[in-house]
């Protein structure tokens, strides 16, 4: 009794240290762009500036910077989840193992050349990069929902099947929601990712960020180079605190 | 197999030559066994670790499949039915207990419920009502986690929780392992007061032989290899070993153990009458055991029991006589 009661304070502080640190990266945030605001504006921007750093050409850069992240990333949970429950079926678990080692290699090799190579294949453009994208984000959803499921304590399905459940209310009321705290974790991992090698999608075409960051660097104008880049940080920070957000409240309670 | 003798009609568990052998072993984890469980008992089985005794218990419910012999549930062969649809009838207790950490108390005690179709309000209604039946306020207790219980309680849950459906064979495997000594024992005490209210059917494994002989009605003694060894009362294993093997298995203290199993009742018979008001004696009821009868003489400091028999009045019995006859073989008691 007493042991549970301390078990809800000790619980609460934990709720209450956690919820003020969510505070933290937003402010990050806003001070990051905060002072990119003012340093822009102290600048005297040529004319060449000026047309890189037009409103509506960052913003629409962002806009399809965000579209990248978002489909590739519903994408990738779309494919790892289910292939990742797959793969610790029974009957196949032991392909788990190859599908595992697939996975890591298609992350080992560097983003760039798996865009640049499959823009080489099948052309370049928005969905070109979405699929190098899913590719290389792959591996964390994928690992993150086999390790997940493998991790659920084996008395937890034996006492489901004791009581006569099928292997699929296992999965459903079992597995898959004490997997959820390591599944959101690697789609977290993936959300990032994408986030940071979209920017190398304006090299097929695919415009996002990176295409701000590139014109940067092929026009040498440093305030341009500074603003794409400025801008991908943000928004990787923004969207890792959602997505931690998420997680919180998404995972299930008493675990 | 079909000359075997017909199960008698109040068996309620039937095994009928039952093996159990995985591909790739030459010898069997269980190998033609047929026992009888009759409805309303407790039957305990108790053996050195490998010797088939859980796997026996796993196949009654079949998450362990049988390669042979048949399994009979009230007089149903269910040796070929839906494996989940039978374990639904059956309560399962697993000694990790086994409750699933992100549903609440009540939530988890309604899951066969749940699964059987049972409508939200009436599955809440009969979570309440069990954890009541196993000792835990349901007002405390319901909407906690799992995590926010002792071992112990824990254990109460999922006790409540394969009584969820009100199935007539519960299956425990090694229930109260987990718990702490003290905890254990009255946790044992508890169940056997439980057990008096709901006469379940109830099979149990264990290695520990003091459970065995504190809680079963009979005991299933298992050799490696998964020889029934002996399969009888506590009593008769106690006073009558089958062979070595029981007799090593039971161990030394087999006589002091039989004394809490034992009832004064059963010793009056024997017992030579001694002259009444020989001595210093402490009253005992008939059905208390001789152990307690014993305990309060020792305690006293008395020289004797005096026992009130309907039909002879009282009778008085020295130390020295009570021991002597407590100490004869059971057969003549019984």
């Amino acid at each position: 009794m007493s042991t549970a009661a301390m078990t809800e304070t000790s619980r609460s502080a934990a709720g209450t240290e956690r919820k003020s640190r969510t505070w933290v990266l937003p402010s990050v945030v806003l001070a990051l762009l905060g002072t990119l605001w003012l340093y822009v504006g102290s600048l005297d921007l040529d004319s060449v500036e000026a047309r890189s750093l037009a409103g509506d050409v960052v913003l629409g850069a962002l806009w399809q910077h965000i579209q990248l992240v978002v489909v590739s990333t519903v994408l990738t949970v779309a494919v790892g989840v289910p292939l990742g429950v797959a793969l610790t079926r029974p009957g196949i678990r032991r392909a788990g193992a190859i599908v595992l080692a697939a996975a890591n290699a298609s992350q080992a090799v560097p983003s760039i050349g798996v865009l640049v190579l499959l823009a080489m294949i099948f052309g370049v453009g928005f969905w070109m990069a979405v699929v190098a994208l899913v590719l290389y984000a792959l591996l964390p959803v994928l690992r993150n929902t086999m390790v997940g499921i493998r991790q659920v304590d084996p008395a937890l399905i034996d006492a489901g099947r004791g009581m006569g459940m099928s292997t699929r209310e296992v999965l459903l009321t079992i597995e898959l929601p004490l997997a959820v705290p390591v599944m959101l974790a690697g789609i977290r991992v993936a959300l990032i990712l994408n986030v940071g090698v979209a920017t190398l999608a304006a090299f097929t075409n695919a415009g996002g960020l990176g295409s701000v960051i590139s014109s940067g660097i092929a026009l040498d104008r440093m305030p341009v180079l500074i603003v794409g880049s400025a801008l991908t940080m943000a928004l990787a920070l923004t969207v890792d605190w959602l997505a931690g957000l998420a997680e919180r409240a998404l995972r299930p309670r008493g675990i | 197999m079909s000359d075997r003798p017909t199960p008698s009609p109040d068996a309620m568990i039937v095994l009928d030559g039952v093996s159990k052998r995985y591909p790739g072993q030459d010898k069997a984890v269980v190998s033609d066994l047929s026992m009888e469980i009759r409805r309303g008992e407790f039957v305990v089985l108790v053996g050195p670790s490998g010797c088939g005794k859980t796997t026996t218990l796993r196949m009654i419910n079949r998450l362990v499949e049988p390669t042979a012999g048949r399994i009979l549930i009230d007089g149903r062969d269910v040796t070929h039915v839906d494996g989940d649809e039978l374990r639904r009838g059956i309560g399962y207790v697993i000694q990790q207990i086994g409750l699933l950490p992100h549903l609440t108390i009540a939530d988890n005690i309604a899951l066969v419920p749940k699964m059987l179709g049972v409508a939200k309000s009436e599955r809440r209604a009969r979570a309440l009502e069990l954890l009541e039946l196993v000792g835990l306020d349901p007002a405390l207790h319901a909407d906690r986690h799992p995590r926010q219980l002792s071992g112990g309680q824990q254990q109460r849950v999922g006790v409540a929780r394969a009584l969820a459906s009100d199935p007539p064979v519960m299956l425990m495997d090694e229930p109260f392992g987990a718990v702490d000594p003290i905890a254990r024992e009255k946790l044992q005490t508890e169940f056997l007061r439980l057990q008096e209210r709901i006469r379940k059917t109830i099979v149990m494994v264990t290695h520990d032989m003091d459970e065995a002989l504190r809680l079963g009605d009979r005991i299933a003694i298992f050799d490696s290899g998964s020889r029934l060894a002996q399969f009888d009362t506590p009593l008769e294993i106690l006073s009558n070993p089958a062979d070595d093997f029981v007799r090593d298995f039971v161990g030394s203290g087999a006589p002091v153990r039989r004394l809490s199993l034992l009832t004064v009742a059963d010793v009056l018979g024997t017992a030579p009458s001694t002259a009444a008001g020989a001595g210093r004696a402490i009253e005992v009821d008939p059905g208390d055991s001789v152990h307690t009868a014993l305990e309060q003489v020792l305690a006293a400091g008395a020289e004797g029991i005096e026992v009130a028999v309907p039909e002879e009045g009282s009778r008085f019995l020295d130390l020295g006589t009570l021991l002597t006859a407590a100490s004869q073989p059971a057969k003549v008691l019984t």
